[in-house]
C-alpha cells in the first residue's frame, strides 16, 4: 500500500492510499463530528457505452450503468438496504455521465457500516427473473424524468450539441434500450468497471485511518488490473443544432444555453476548470453588469444559474433559468462574451469574484458530505483535495482571459421548454 | 454544544447556539406573524427585498459585490408557513476571521450588512421604491408561477389546498398571483413596520462565539420601536376531521400520475404531544424500511415513489406517491390497507427498531450542519423550553409501540388527490 499525507494552512489534513490492485482511497478525519460519510464508487457511467479491454470491443445498451447500480444492492443474502436498516446508516447510490457512487452516512458503527459498503459493491447478483423486474422499476424512473422540464432542457440540449458522444443520451436510457439488457451483459460491465484499479473510496468524519484503511485492505478482493480504453466515434467542434425546444406543461418558459468548448485532451484540470468558473461569474454572475442589466429588465429571475459542465470527452459552458424570452437572454450573454473579449475583464470584479471562490472552498470543509463529493472528484480526475484553495490563490486575471477563447458564439445552443397554450 | 437564550426585548429573543466545529458562522432573524389573507403576500415579499438592497446598498450588484469580498458571504431569505403562522427568514453566514487574507474582520462587516438589511431599507417617504418593489414583485409572481414545473410540489400544494379550503392553513405561503399584484410600496412599507412592531422575533447565532455587542445592538435598536400586540405563534388549529373523505381529481399534460393523501391527527403542537405521530409516520412512510416503501413500492411496484411525512404543526399527516394511472385506485387501497396494519399493530420489531434507530441518526447529524442547526431552533419555537436535537434523541427511545399504534388508530382520512395525465382511463 502506498501512502501519502496531505496537510493545508487551513487546518485540514488527510490521507490518500493507493493499494497493489489500484483501489484509491482518502480519508479525512473530522473527530469533532458526530457523523462520517463514505463512498465506494467506479469510474463508470452513462457515458461508458463501448469500450476495449485486453483487445476485446464491447457495445453494451443504453443505460446500463445505472441499471447496474439499481442491481447491485441486492445480493444472495438479501439486499443492503435492509442491513442498514439494522444499524441506522443513511444509504444510497447515484449514477451520473462518468461515474456510479454507492454511499452511505452514519453517526454510530461506522466500521459494520462500511463492512456492508465493501460487501455489497464486491457481491454481484444478477439472474433474468430480477433483471425483468428492474426493467419496470426503471421505466417508471425514465417517465418520471420525461415530465421532469429542468431535466429535459438539459437533455435536449445536450442533444442538440454533441453529435456522436455519448453525453447526449440520457443517464438511466430509454425504455427500449434497458429492454435490451441481460444477466451476462451486467456481468460483463461489472467484470470490467468493477475492477479496484478502476475504483475509490472516500471518507470523511469521525472515523479512524489507520482502522478504515485496514479493514478496506483485507476487504478487497485479489484481482489483476484490467487495461481499460474507452471507445467514442470522433466528435467535431461544430454543434448538431442550434436550437431546440419541446412543450411541457410548465406556466413559463425554461432555458438551457451551452457553449461547446472544443477540447484537445479528454480531460479539463483543476486550474482549467476554476478559470472557467471565474469566467462565468465573470460574464454572468450575481455581480456581472450582465445579470443585473438581465435582472432589470425583467428577464431572468433566481432561479438563473451557471454550470461549468465537464467529463470525459466533453465540455460546455452552462447559462440557464426561466424567462419570458429565453431568445433575448441568449443574445445578450452572446454579446456579453464579445464585449469581454473586445474590453478585456474589470480586474476588481475579478478580484473580488476570486474572493468569494476562495471562501466557498474553505466553508466545503464545514461538511462531510462536501467533503467525501469532493475527494470523488479528486480520484476522478488524480488531483488534490486542497488543489483549488492553492490555485485560487495564484490565478490571475490573464489565466482567465486566456479560457475566453474556448467560447464561440458559432457553437452555442439554446434550449427551451415551452408551456403548452390551452388550445393545444 | 450548548445553547443560551437572552431577552432582546418585548416577544424577541436571542439563542446563542455554541458548537466549534465549523469555519463558519451563521446568523438568522427569524419573524413570526400571524398568517392572514390580506397580509400574506406583503409579508413574504419582505425578507426577499430586505436582502436585495438598503439604504447603504441601494443596488443588489453592489451589494453581491460586497458579500464576494467578504469571502463569499451568503445572505439567504425565505418566507414559509409556520402552522397558522408565517415565518420570516433572513440568514447570513461567513467564514471565520481567521481566514482572511488581509486582515478584515468578516463578522463584523457580516453583521453590521445584515442589520442595515433589515433595519434600514431603501425607503423614502413612507414607501419602497419603485424599481426594487417592481422587481422583487415580479421575480414572486414568477416563483409562484414556477411552481407547477415541479408536478410534486405541485401536487402536495394542492392537497393542502384542498384539506384546508378556507381556513388559515390553505392561504399559499406567499400568497397567489394576484395578492402579490395587489402590493405597494405603501402597504409594504406599513408590512415591515408591523414585522418589526408585532412580529415574536428569535435571532440565531450558531457559531463558537457571538459577535461582540452583536445582542446589545439588537436590544438597541427595538429600543426606540414601540413592540405592541406581539404574535403568539403557539396557537394554531389542528387541521379539522371530516366525516366524509374529500376526492378530487385533476388533469394535466403529463406522463405520470401522482396520488396525494391528507390525513388529520389530534396529536398536534409541540414535541411533547406530536413526538408518537413523529414515529409512526416514519414506519408507515419513511426510510426504506417503512410498510410503504418496503411493501407499495418494492413488493408491489404499485408507485415509483411512496413516503409519508408529517406537519407537526397542524396534526397533518400526508402520503406523497407517484403512479400509474391504471394503478391509482389499488395504490390508494393499498396504502390504506398499510396504515391499517399498523393500526393493529402488526408492524414488525425490526420496522420499529429500524425507525428509531433512522431518527436518532438523523438528529445526531444535525450537529454537523450549521443550517440544520439554525433550522432546528427555529420551528421549536414553539415547545416549552429549549430541546436540543440530541434532547429529543433521547425522547423518542421512550415511545413504545403501544405509543404507535395509538397515534394510528387516532388519523382519520381527510383528502385524496390525484394528478392524472389528460386522456388516461
Amino acid at each position: 500500500m502506498k501512502k501519502e499525507y496531505f496537510e493545508s494552512d487551513i487546518g485540514e489534513s488527510y490521507v490518500k492510499a493507493v493499494l497493489s490492485s489500484g483501489l484509491k482511497i482518502f480519508v479525512l478525519e473530522k473527530p469533532q463530528y458526530n457523523s462520517s460519510y463514505a463512498i465506494f464508487g467506479t469510474k463508470y457511467g452513462s457515458i461508458d457505452t463501448c469500450f476495449s479491454v485486453n483487445g476485446e470491443e464491447t457495445k453494451v445498451p443504453e443505460g446500463i450503468a445505472h441499471f447496474l447500480e439499481h442491481k447491485l444492492f441486492e445480493s444472495e443474502d438479501g439486499d443492503a438496504f435492509t442491513k442498514y436498516a439494522a444499524t441506522g446508516a443513511y444509504a444510497n447510490a447515484f449514477t451520473s455521465f462518468d461515474k456510479t457512487c454507492y454511499l452511505f452516512s452514519c453517526t454510530n458503527k461506522f466500521y459494520e457500516n462500511l463492512d456492508i459498503l465493501l460487501s455489497f459493491v464486491q457481491s454481484p447478483y444478477f439472474t433474468e427473473a430480477t433483471v425483468q423486474k428492474e426493467q419496470g422499476i426503471i421505466g417508471q424512473e425514465i417517465r418520471m424524468y420525461d415530465d421532469s422540464p429542468g431535466w429535459r432542457v438539459m437533455f435536449n440540449m445536450l442533444m442538440a450539441m454533441y453529435k456522436n458522444h455519448p453525453v447526449r443520451i440520457d443517464i438511466a436510457g430509454t425504455v427500449e434500450s434497458i429492454a435490451q439488457i441481460n444477466a451476462d451483459l451486467l456481468y460483463k460491465c461489472y467484470n470490467t468497471f468493477y475492477n479496484p484499479a478502476n475504483m475509490f473510496i472516500c471518507i470523511a468524519g469521525n472515523v479512524d485511518t489507520e482502522r478504515v484503511l485496514k479493514q478496506i485492505k483485507n476487504a478487497i478482493k485479489p484481482s489483476s488490473p484490467l487495461e481499460i480504453i474507452r471507445i467514442n466515434d470522433e466528435e467535431p467542434e461544430e454543434i448538431e443544432n442550434s436550437y431546440i425546444e419541446q412543450k411541457l406543461a410548465v406556466a413559463q418558459p425554461l432555458f438551457c444555453f451551452g457553449y461547446k468548448e472544443p477540447i484537445k485532451n479528454p480531460e479539463r484540470s483543476v486550474k482549467e476548470r476554476i478559470c472557467s468558473a471565474i469566467l462565468m461569474e465573470l460574464i454572468a454572475g450575481d455581480t456581472s453588469p450582465l445579470y443585473k442589466r438581465l435582472i432589470d429588465m425583467g428577464l431572468i429571475n433566481d432561479e438563473f444559474s451557471s454550470e461549468y459542465f465537464n467529463g470525459f470527452g466533453y465540455s460546455t459552458v452552462i447559462f440557464e433559468g426561466e424567462s419570458s424570452n429565453p431568445k433575448k437572454v441568449a443574445e445578450e450573454i452572446k454579446a456579453e462574451v464579445e464585449r469581454l473579449k473586445r474590453d478585456g475583464i474589470d480586474k476588481k470584479l475579478f478580484s473580488a469574484i476570486r474572493c468569494g471562490m476562495y471562501g466557498n472552498a474553505i466553508r466545503l470543509f464545514d461538511s462531510v458530505e462536501s467533503i467525501a463529493m469532493q475527494m470523488v472528484d479528486c480520484a476522478m480526475t488524480e488531483s488534490g483535495l486542497f488543489d483549488e484553495i492553492k490555485y485560487l490563490k495564484a490565478v490571475t486575471a490573464d489565466d482567465v482571459y486566456k479560457r475566453l477563447s474556448l467560447l464561440d458564439n458559432d457553437k452555442t445552443v439554446l434550449s427551451v421548454i415551452n408551456p403548452i397554450s390551452s388550445e393545444e | 454544544m450548548s445553547e443560551k437564550l437572552i431577552n432582546l426585548a418585548d416577544g424577541a429573543e436571542g439563542l446563542f447556539i455554541k458548537t466549534n466545529r465549523f469555519n463558519t458562522t451563521l446568523i438568522s432573524f427569524n419573524f413570526f406573524l400571524p398568517l392572514k389573507k390580506e397580509t400574506v403576500a406583503d409579508y413574504a415579499l419582505l425578507p426577499f427585498i430586505l436582502t436585495s438592497c438598503s439604504k447603504k446598498y441601494p443596488d443588489f450588484s453592489r451589494l453581491n459585490y460586497k458579500l464576494s469580498r467578504l469571502y463569499g458571504a451568503r445572505l439567504d431569505s425565505s418566507a414559509e408557513k409556520y402552522g397558522d403562522y408565517q415565518l420570516l427568514k433572513m440568514t447570513i453566514s461567513v467564514i471565520n476571521d481567521r481566514f482572511s487574507l488581509d486582515g478584515e474582520s468578516l463578522i463584523n462587516n457580516a453583521v453590521d450588512m445584515l442589520l442595515r438589511l433589515i433595519f434600514e431599507p431603501n425607503t423614502e417617504n413612507g414607501t419602497f421604491l419603485e424599481t426594487d418593489l417592481n422587481r422583487e414583485k415580479r421575480k414572486a409572481i414568477e416563483h409562484i408561477k414556477g411552481e407547477l414545473s415541479e408536478k410534486r410540489i405541485y401536487a402536495k400544494n394542492r392537497l393542502i389546498e384542498e384539506i384546508y379550503n378556507g381556513e388559515t392553513y390553505g392561504i399559499p405561503k406567499c400568497g397567489t398571483v394576484e395578492d402579490v399584484e395587489k402590493i405597494t410600496g405603501e402597504s409594504l412599507y406599513k408590512a415591515w413596520e408591523n414585522m418589526l412592531k408585532t412580529a415574536f422575533i428569535r435571532v440565531h447565532v450558531v457559531g463558537s462565539a457571538v459577535p461582540a455587542g452583536f445582542f446589545e445592538s439588537i436590544s438597541e435598536k427595538f429600543s426606540s420601536i414601540q413592540r405592541n400586540n406581539i404574535t403568539d405563534c403557539k396557537a394554531s388549529l389542528p387541521t379539522p376531521e371530516r366525516e366524509k373523505v374529500h376526492n378530487v381529481e385533476e388533469r394535466i399534460d403529463v406522463k405520470q400520475g401522482k396520488l396525494c393523501l391528507g390525513f388529520s391527527s389530534r396529536l398536534y403542537g409541540n414535541d411533547d404531544i406530536s413526538l408518537p405521530l413523529m414515529i409512526m409516520t416514519d414506519i408507515f412512510g419513511g426510510g426504506p424500511y417503512s410498510r410503504l416503501f418496503s411493501n407499495v413500492r418494492e413488493k408491489m411496484s404499485l408507485c415509483y415513489y411512496c413516503s409519508a411525512s408529517t406537519t407537526r404543526q397542524k396534526g397533518l399527516v400526508t402520503v406523497e406517491s407517484g403512479i400509474e394511472t391504471e394503478n391509482a385506485q389499488k395504490a390508494e387501497k393499498e396504502i390504506l390497507n398499510q396504515l391499517e396494519i399498523i393500526r393493529k399493530g402488526e408492524f414488525s420489531d425490526f420496522e420499529y427498531e429500524s425507525s428509531i434507530k433512522s431518527i436518532s441518526e438523523s438528529l445526531s447529524s444535525y450537529n454537523d450542519s450549521q443550517n440544520s442547526l439554525d433550522t432546528w431552533y427555529t420551528l421549536k419555537v414553539n415547545n416549552e423550553k429549549i430541546y436540543s436535537p440530541d434532547d429529543i434523541g433521547e425522547r423518542i427511545k421512550t415511545i413504545t409501540r403501544e405509543d404507535i399504534v395509538s397515534a394510528a388508530k387516532g388519523i382519520k382520512l381527510n383528502t385524496v388527490y390525484k394528478l392524472l395525465p389528460r386522456g388516461d382511463k
